[in-house]
């Protein structure tokens, strides 16, 4: 593996990380052949644990996978499944398979899975996960027992430019930074006005910012237009765009948001999300000017 | 107030399957107020019963009777008053699910069958219409949150600010509905109190809500111990 994660958000370069698909089930096989091919297009890669409350592989076992396969991952560890007991343990359990960089989420409610009569845990929020994510660093459990040996973490964030009204989620932004976040993945952005009012606020302290950027599919335009993906908010003008083009025109319009924050110089980089369309990553950075 | 809906009919007609004498006993106060298990709703469910099981040739007998309170031991009195319960085979209790378990203890030597699933501890917005506010977590949040409850009004019951998915300020969840950090925020603006949510809001504390709870006055304390005993 050649530079890490964190090694990369402090060079100060433009940073690039992309989301992966955790296999249902036990063929590994598409992973492998996702973290060969990003490899060499990216800094890390997003590991998701068990998105949109859709039951996958385990992503401490897919971010173990992603390291062997030679990229740092960054592993996704959501408040949904786990009380603060089971998340502690995972926490611990990564860092001994030398997972450093977590990505610490409340998780999308069970509604939006496939196990919508799952009972949604929430013992702790993505607050309080950072909190105690630092807390273990420092030796010490939630409930304040002392450790037998310290992990080190790298802790991540998310937080919604396009949120409205953006009140409420700079004043949760400011809490996870305090927590303990040093970097923050967006979500989905689209307008750029949006991410430069976010990162207004965002710049008040000293975390990275990545921008995430999901290539959009035309097929999918009326789930994207009647909340079917939380936390995706699309413009009517952009699903315009897209409504009856190819997923070249999805490209298109991820590669022009990409070059307006790179060449704005806006954030501190970008995370590629484009779910079943992995292979045309480098055609979206070509088309972002990278 | 408690709120409750009745059970699918097809439901009740199961659990009182096989018995020959049934008891359906109301409940005055929360269910009745919710129009689920009150007087009216108890005759309703009574001829609704007796039409049905008559169609299917079925010969049972039926009696009906509401008292003001079926979760407190006084007031089961009136029960006892009026009705001799070892007449019948089968109690059928339109009460919360409190209710129906008092009812259980009180007579605990009859089979005593719930009538209504007990959905929530809520306000009446208007007529026909409940919502919930409180899931009596036992540590109250609303003086620092505007007096809107985030461990209820809130989907995921966050304790710290809102998710990501709050759009147009309706939950993700169920977008009819406000996102409760949005109501908050903007409540505590209007009130020039935001220095509220700034802090980070520590982990909730489950160890007092451990249960079966059970909570006894200060001035009762010498009479039972911690468990309700009486000592």
């Amino acid at each position: 593996m050649g530079k890490t994660f964190k090694e990369a958000l402090a060079s100060g370069k433009f940073v690039i990380t992309a989301n992966i698909s955790s296999p249902k089930g036990v063929n590994v096989d598409s992973l492998i052949n996702q973290v060969k091919f990003l490899k060499d297009l990216t800094d890390g890669l997003v590991v998701p644990d068990n998105l949109l409350a859709t039951m996958t592989m385990s992503a401490c076992a897919a971010s173990r996978l992603v390291i062997e396969n030679g990229v740092d991952p960054i592993m996704s560890l959501n408040c949904r499944d786990r009380n603060r007991i089971a998340l502690a343990s995972d926490l611990l359990g990564a860092s001994l398979m030398d997972i450093k960089n977590i990505l610490c989420v409340s998780g999308d409610h069970t509604k939006f899975g496939d196990h919508i009569d799952a009972k949604p845990v929430y013992d702790i929020d993505s607050v309080q996960l950072l909190g105690m994510a630092r807390g273990l660093e420092k030796g010490r459990d939630i409930s304040h027992n002392e450790l037998n040996g310290y992990p080190q973490f790298c802790l991540g964030a998310v937080a919604n430019p396009e949120a409205d009204p953006l009140g409420p989620q700079l004043n949760k932004f400011d809490k996870k930074v305090q927590a303990g976040a040093e970097f923050f993945l967006t979500l989905p952005v689209f307008n750029i006005d949006n991410l430069k009012r976010f990162m207004e606020h965002a710049r008040k302290s000293e975390v990275k910012i990545l921008a995430s950027i999901r290539v959009l599919v035309p097929e999918e335009v009326h789930k994207y237009a009647d909340g079917s993906y939380p936390g995706l908010f699309v413009p009517e003008d952009v699903l315009e765009e897209i409504k009856d083009a190819s997923i070249d025109k999805g490209i298109e319009v991820a590669g022009r948001l990409i070059r307006d924050i790179k060449d704005r110089n806006i954030c501190d980089g970008i995370n590629l999300m484009a779910s079943g369309y992995e292979e045309r990553i480098p055609d979206i950075l070509k088309a972002g000017g990278i | 107030m408690i709120v409750a809906k009745r059970k699918p009919f097809q439901e009740i007609k199961e659990l009182i399957s096989g018995y020959k004498k049934i008891l359906i006993v109301g409940c005055g106060t929360c269910v009745a107020v919710c129009l689920a298990g009150g007087e009216k709703e108890v005759a309703i469910l009574s001829a609704q019963l007796k039409i049905a099981l008559r169609l299917e040739g079925k010969a049972v007998e039926i009696k009906e009777i509401t008292i003001q309170r079926q979760c407190d031991r006084e007031f089961l009195q009136e029960l006892k008053r009026q009705v001799d319960v070892a007449d019948f085979d089968v109690i059928l209790s339109t009460a919360c699910g409190a209710g129906v378990q008092l009812l259980s203890d009180v007579y605990s030597e009859k089979v005593v069958v719930p009538g209504l699933d007990t959905a929530f501890i809520g306000v009446a917005e208007g007529p026909g219409i409940w919502s919930e506010r409180c899931r009596a977590c036992n540590q109250c949040v609303l003086g620092l949150t505007g007096g809107i409850c985030p461990v209820t009004m809130c989907a995921k019951g966050l304790p710290n600010g809102p998710c990501s998915g709050a759009r147009n300020g309706k939950c993700e969840v169920d977008p009819e509905k406000d996102c409760a950090w949005v109501k908050i925020y903007e409540r505590l603006e209007r009130l020039g109190r935001l220095d509220q949510i700034k802090e980070i809001v520590p982990p909730r504390r489950y160890s007092v809500q451990q249960n079966p709870a059970i909570a006894i006055h200060e001035a009762y304390k010498r009479r039972f111990d911690k468990d309700g005993k009486n000592v």
